[in-house]
């Protein structure tokens, strides 16, 4: 573990310590236990831990309905991420550029699309252009809110990753004849682009959650499905609460590469 | 059942640049949900959905397709809030999904049919079914009903100083809303309701629709001919009596007596 | 002249609309702002009592604390909202739709900046917080005034970028019929169909507040840089 305020927070513990936190770690344990018993309870009582409940949802075609829908979720997910990942790294270099309305048009951009829902933009395709009469397939309609919301995320993040290479990187490469577009291609970019890498996998994640408001123009994904089920189990907790799980699930994973990889560049930094 | 409705005439086709364009792409796509137990309702075990609306789209794609074309048919999911952006910008070839014909939404797309007359009513919790008859005894309720549904202007209309009016995205929500005692009743047309309890028993739909709802076929003003064609195919359902046996065996499990006369194709409400 | 004519009118209509619906939209805006406010004042409790268990010596809470950040910034917010307003009733929690919201907001959010301020904790020197244990100061008061505050710095800016999740966020309250600003402007588009206005109304909502956030940490992040004051500042408290 890296040194850290963290690490020297408390003392290595003596024979009195360690019993007085053996002591706590068992309150704390059986406090745990006991919100959990309790919930669990709760489910029982309201006779939601039924079995019949619960199994169906291990049916092959509840599932394959279900997988339906995740499907959906990823192609939306990774459509979105191929066109608003690149983006993002353009409006980054234009917010970072000498020309200061290629700034204005970038801030403005990243401003107003950090600062509004994405449910709004969902709306605004859904509702509001087809009455001037621009519409699109509801795939597009999901999928191009979602690039303009992240766009602006990810702006940020390659932003943070242009501006975390080292100075000298820029001012090596002005001394070796390259040109300042040269020098951003071929030396800074490289660079900062396995920088943010983690950071693009967490803005992946926000996508993935992001693609839920397809519940709002009928596309099938995992959410939309889900509510569909409930209308054929009527099983409403059962259903959302395993859509939710899937959606955990992939997420941790991807939180996990994106720390695995953190932490391989960390140490490369530190041995280097 | 399906597999005995009538079939188009190849001129009749020819003749409608709607149906011509389905019979090349081999499909009919068909906006709407597959989640009411009476009017569509998706088979979980690989089949066709079933219910009214599903049985008349499959109709449909028989009639344009020819023989086997009940099978042949894209359902794409809309729901209140997306069926005329769906219709609109292309998505779907129709929109089938107890519809109903409005001034407002007239304005957007065009309708065939009527196709069936149903009326906005009155969903309770079943315990709740002995004192709630009707619109006349949801004063001072709370009630819910679908954003962009008819039942907004319904409760407007026809109920006198309501309580807390919410409206929810989806039947699903309302369903939950009402079972879980957020609301005393859920205020929208007969097809959605009946689906409802047909597959809810803590549900119950009570008294006689207050609103008329008639259900349409949901189309684009670009495509002119079809709203002609399709009249056409819901005159030969009438005609040949497929609408009637559709009728008893979806609705007709659920609403006592005889099927009722059916709306004329063409007549839309004033 | 004849398009000029045409959005003049178009606007003195839409003022009319907007007038007519006046105390609607100020209903929709009083329940985004407190949705927003409630949500990330909670959040802000939730995720530092969340924090200080994650670097506590107690292995069961740090473990707990691990478990609720993993969770609650993995689910999306909409699949947590409708879980808490539909859901939950089912197992005998009945929330109004506006609470809903609210603990929506709070569990998200609290997760996010639960993770922010651990890794504000992290940026304090090694060397503060043994100058502060060699003076005698135990777990909680090295945490309360000798890390937190210098923690509390470099936290401002994700803390804001969580404010601004939270603004944002509770626009998802209206698929749980809370009549925010989002709920009320598309229910005037639909019925008035002057979608351009309606959306104007609610993105300046929004972005008003996402801006103002966004100013409002600026000015906190100057206040406590290192030398603006010398006392200890406390440790980041609700609003």
């Amino acid at each position: 573990m890296s040194n850290s305020a963290t690490q020297v927070l408390f003392d290595a513990p003596g024979p009195k310590g360690r019993r007085r936190i053996l002591l706590l770690s068992i309150l704390s344990v059986l406090a745990i236990a006991g919100l959990l018993a309790a919930g669990l309870w709760q489910f029982h009582a309201n006779g939601q831990l039924d079995p019949n409940k619960w199994v169906v949802y291990l049916r092959a075609d509840y599932l394959a309905f279900l997988g339906q829908g995740l499907w959906g979720t990823l192609k939306v997910t990774a459509a979105a991420a191929v066109v608003a990942f690149p983006f993002g790294l353009l409006l980054a270099l234009a917010r970072l550029s000498r020309s200061s309305l290629l700034r204005a048009i970038a801030i403005t951009w990243i401003e107003f699309f950090r600062g509004i829902p994405m449910l709004l933009v969902v709306y605004a395709f859904l509702l509001a252009l087809p009455a001037f009469g621009v519409t699109f397939p509801r795939f597009w309609m999901l999928v191009i809110p979602m690039i303009l919301v992240s766009s602006a995320a990810t702006a940020e993040v390659f932003r943070a990753g242009i501006k975390a290479v080292d100075r000298g990187q820029h001012e090596a490469a002005a001394a070796i004849g390259l040109s300042r577009r040269d020098a951003m291609a071929s030396v800074v970019l490289p660079q900062a682009v396995r920088l943010v890498l983690p950071s693009l996998i967490l803005a992946l994640v926000t996508l993935l959650k992001d693609s839920t408001l397809g519940y709002v123009v009928s596309y099938n994904e995992l959410q939309f499905q889900g509510k569909t089920l409930v209308s054929i189990t009527r099983y409403l907790v059962q259903t959302y609460l395993v859509v939710s799980v899937i959606y955990i699930v992939i997420n941790l994973l991807l939180t996990r590469i994106a720390l695995a990889l953190d932490a391989r560049m960390k140490a490369r930094a530190v041995a280097s | 059942m399906i597999a005995s409705g009538p079939v188009a005439a190849e001129d009749a086709i020819a003749a409608s640049p709607w149906a011509t364009a389905i019979k090349d792409k081999g499909q009919l796509i068909r906006g709407g949900t597959v989640a009411n137990q009476v009017f569509s309702l998706a088979s979980t075990s690989g089949g066709q959905p079933t219910g009214f609306d599903a049985g008349l789209t499959q109709l449909l794609a028989k009639y344009i397709l020819g023989d086997g074309g009940e099978e042949k048919v894209e359902y794409i999911d809309t729901t209140v809030e997306t069926r005329e952006t769906m219709v609109q910008n292309g998505t779907v070839d129709c929109v089938i999904a107890t519809y109903s014909i409005t001034p407002e939404r007239l304005e957007v797309i065009s309708f065939a049919g009527p196709y069936y007359l149903s009326g906005t009513a009155v969903q309770v919790r079943t315990e709740d079914a002995e004192t709630i008859a009707g619109p006349e005894d949801l004063t001072g309720l709370n009630l819910v009903t679908q954003a962009n549904s008819t039942g907004i202007q319904a409760i407007e209309e026809h109920v006198t100083d309501p309580g807390k009016v919410e409206t929810l995205p989806n039947n699903e929500s309302c369903v939950a809303a009402l079972k879980q005692g957020r609301v005393d009743a859920y205020v929208l047309d007969q097809g959605v309701l009946l689906g409802n309890s047909a597959a809810d028993p803590e549900v119950t739909v009570v008294g006689d629709p207050f609103v008329d709802d008639p259900y349409g076929v949901g189309l684009s003003q670009d495509s002119e001919d079809a709203l002609e064609f399709v009249n056409t195919f819901l005159q030969e359902l009438i005609d040949s009596g497929a609408w009637d046996a559709l009728w008893t065996a979806t609705i007709g499990e659920v609403i006592d007596g005889e099927a009722p006369e059916p709306p004329v194709p063409g007549e839309l409400p004033a | 002249m004849e398009t000029l004519h045409g959005i003049i009118q178009y606007l003195q209509e839409s003022i009319a609309l907007l007038g007519d619906n006046l105390p609607l939209l100020l209903q929709g805006i009083g329940y985004t702002v407190a949705l927003t406010l409630l949500g990330y004042g909670f959040a802000l409790i939730l995720g530092t009592v969340l924090a200080v268990c994650r670097v506590s010596p107690i292995p069961p809470l740090r473990w707990a604390s691990a478990v609720y950040v993993e969770i609650f910034r993995n689910i999306p917010l909409l699949s947590l909202l409708i879980l808490i307003a539909f859901g939950l009733p089912d197992v005998g929690l009945l929330l109004p739709y506006f609470w809903c919201g609210v603990l929506g907001l709070t569990l998200s959010s609290g997760a996010f900046v639960c993770e922010n301020v651990r890794s504000g904790i992290n940026t304090v020197p090694v060397g503060h917080a043994e100058a502060a244990r060699s003076i005698g100061l135990g777990f909680f008061g090295t945490l309360r005034f000798v890390v937190l505050p210098q923690a509390f710095r470099a936290m401002v800016q994700p803390l804001v970028n969580v404010f601004i999740g939270t603004v944002i966020g509770s626009a998802l309250c209206s698929a749980i019929a809370v009549s925010e600003i989002t709920w009320v402007t598309q229910t005037l588009n639909i019925q008035s169909g002057r979608a351009v206005v309606m959306f104007l109304v609610a993105g300046a909502v929004y972005l008003g507040m996402s801006l103002g956030g966004a100013a409002l940490g600026g000015v906190i992040e100057r206040a406590v840089a290192p030398g603006g004051t010398g006392r200890c500042a406390p440790a980041p408290r609700s609003t």
